[in-house]
């Protein structure tokens, strides 16, 4: 057996503990929970809802902080960097879809897909390139001057995927992506972030309770009152 | 789309809105435009000088002064030169059509005020060249539509000569143009001699005294020596740098300009607080697209720059309409009205425009900032 690229930790939580505080309420999620995840790797997460699993991917991306443990990703600690460095961190290296697509309706299908790209120093006409590109890999070239608002959910999750890979991250994090969609969007979708993983490489980790999107990814992690309960590999 | 067609757009997210708020920045920008023009154009203090004094009856304007005083004041250490100076006011033709006549010793006048009106040798021996002849300001002439060479008759309200009539006969000798744009040219020059002999009454007295002190001796040092010198005497004086006088003359329209900077001040606030209520709410139903923002990326400072370029955007672009309306305004009325916009004006309206949307953005674009990122995952 030769140790491939998705044997190398990519993403790597030690001993993570999350608590949520609301007064005198505690409201225990995590404590001392361990992940090791490959570059290149569709790992799918699954579990009741109130289990961690949105948290557990707030913390991947930043936006929300562990009270204790390491969060590493790609060599770099995450839960070491201040919240300016973290943001210029998701803007390079990190895409997020959501659940509810999160567009802006002032803007149009393509302006929604740019905006990442207004963080960064290209000049209007790469970005316009780039744009279209993606637009073209989530099968929506053409529609960009539409304005989202008109669009059905499968067409504004493409827009959303869109968004999320303009900025060519590495990292792709998915918080049920699908949950809104109806099975054919669904499919789609999920055909789309196959092909993202596959072909693109980018590394995916999508929170999920449909058992058919599980079976997209390559591994499913069960998430219950804060641990992983078992750990399917898929093999190939 | 560049960051700032973003923040035009979310600016113009909800048109009517928008609309309204840069109506509203417009309407407040056009009257403080108008407000501005017109104390701008009405201000002759601007122009008056610090230097020059006046000296005048302590009891009140109108009150006459002896003309045995020049000669003390004259010989006072420190008084480089001084005119005596009477006043006739009048109508030349229609009875509405009022004019000022101020009388002084030519020599003196140049010596005393000419850098200030624009005076030359040429002109001062042209008006001396007769004893009934005039200088006309630049302004009045062009009003009038006088030229050298022209006779005019001058209807006195109240100073008769002593053949009982009240119309005076001038004829202008030359054109003053005043040192700059905003000298008072706006009266006649004549002759002091002329109108002392010619009146019925009141001979040998004079409205006021006008003198330039040496180089060297300080104008407010000089006017208590002045009065001082007049204290015990039937009438005591009053001196004033010209400055002073046009203020004081002023004061009762300064009353006014306070009131309207009163008004203009209060509806400043009003909008402010307008602006920035409608802003921190249109935010609170952003609060989650600002979310977004920063979980696509966008830093803290970024954002605070978005919010703040929307209020800059409504306020540039409301105050523009307004000053350009205001401006409009002021090209079409009488230059009569006093309503001038020029670049000073407009420079502070600008000056304004900018900080009120800097004050009225900053707000809601802190509260912006500081929007926790993890509304943006919670479900809605
Ligand atoms: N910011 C917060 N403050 C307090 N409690 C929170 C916060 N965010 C989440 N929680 C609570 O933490 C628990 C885990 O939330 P989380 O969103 O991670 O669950 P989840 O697995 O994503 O659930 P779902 O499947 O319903 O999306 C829930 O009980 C939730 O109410
Ligand atoms: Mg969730």
């Amino acid at each position: 057996m030769t140790i491939s690229e998705k044997d190398i930790p990519f993403i790597a939580l030690n001993g993570v503990s999350k608590t949520y505080r609301s007064g005198s309420e505690r409201l225990p999620i995590f404590a001392g929970l361990d992940l090791s995840i490959g570059k290149g790797e569709f790992i799918a997460v699954m579990g009741p809802s109130g289990s961690g699993k949105s948290t557990l991917l707030n913390l991947l991306a930043g936006i929300d902080q562990a009270d204790s443990g390491s969060i590493q990703i790609g060599g770099q600690r995450l839960d070491q960097m201040g919240e300016a460095a973290r943001s210029a961190w998701r803007a390079q290296h990190m895409g997020i879809v959501f659940q509810f697509y999160n567009l802006l309706p002032m803007l149009t299908a393509a302006e929604n897909v740019e905006l990442p790209l207004l963080l960064k120093s290209i000049s209007g006409r790469v970005r316009r390139e780039r744009v279209s590109k993606v637009l073209d890999i989530v099968g929506l070239n053409g529609r960009g001057r539409q304005s989202p608002t008109k669009m059905s959910g499968g067409q504004q999750q493409r827009v959303g995927i869109a968004r999320a890979i303009v900025a060519d991250p590495t990292l792709l994090l998915c918080d049920e992506p699908t949950g809104d969609l109806d099975r054919k969007s669904a499919d789609q979708v999920l055909a789309m972030l196959g092909f993202l993983n596959r072909e693109l490489g980018k590394t995916i980790i999508m929170v999920t309770h449909d058992p058919e999107a599980a079976a997209q990814a390559g591994r499913t992690l069960h998430l219950d009152k804060g641990v992983f309960v078992e750990d399917e590999q898929v093999m190939a | 789309m560049t960051f700032w067609n973003f923040a035009r757009k979310s600016a113009l997210r909800k048109p009517l809105r928008s609309a309204l708020l840069i109506v509203s920045v417009a309407m407040t920008f056009l009257i403080y435009g108008l407000t501005a023009g017109f104390v701008a154009g009405s201000q002759g203090t601007a122009a008056a000088s610090d230097e020059l004094l006046g000296v005048m009856n302590a009891a009140g304007r109108g009150q006459p002064l002896p003309m045995a005083y020049l000669s003390r004041i004259a010989a006072l250490p420190g008084v480089a030169d001084v005119s005596p100076i009477t006043r006739l006011r009048g109508s030349v033709g229609d009875a509405r059509n009022v004019v000022a006549v101020s009388a002084g010793d030519p020599d003196k006048l140049l010596a005393v005020s000419g850098a200030d009106l624009g005076l030359t040798p040429s002109l001062i021996d042209a008006l001396k060249s007769r004893r009934d002849k005039v200088l006309v300001g630049q302004s009045l002439a062009q009003a009038q539509g006088w030229k050298t060479g022209d006779s005019l008759t001058v209807t006195a309200f109240r100073t008769k000569k002593d053949d009982g009539s009240r119309d005076w006969r001038f004829e202008i000798a030359g054109i003053f143009e005043g040192k700059n744009a905003s000298t008072d040219t706006h009266f006649i020059l004549a002759q002091y001699e002329y109108i002392n002999k010619a009146r019925a009454r009141g001979i040998d007295t004079v409205w006021a005294f006008a003198l330039r002190p040496e180089p060297g001796m300080a104008a407010q040092d000089l006017a208590p020596q002045i009065d001082a010198l007049f204290a015990n005497s039937a009438a005591p004086t009053r001196t004033m740098s010209e400055k002073q006088f046009l203020s004081a003359f002023l004061s009762q329209y300064a009353d006014v300009k306070r009131v309207i900077t009163l008004v203009v001040g209060v509806s400043f606030v009003t909008l402010l607080m307008i602006v920035i209520n409608t802003m921190v709410f249109a935010l609170r139903e952003r609060r989650f697209e600002i979310g977004v923002l920063k979980t696509l990326g966008f830093r803290s400072p970024q954002i605070l720059l978005l919010v703040l370029a929307e209020a800059l955007f409504v306020f540039v672009v409301g105050g523009a309409i307004g000053l350009v309306v205001a401006k409009l305004i002021s090209l079409a009325t009488p230059p009569a009205l006093g309503l001038v916009i020029g670049a000073q004006v407009s420079l502070r309206t600008i000056a304004l425009i900018l900080l009120l949307g800097f004050v009225a953005g900053l707000l809601p674009a802190l509260s912006a900032m500081r929007t926790p990122i993890l509304a943006a995952f919670r479900t809605r």
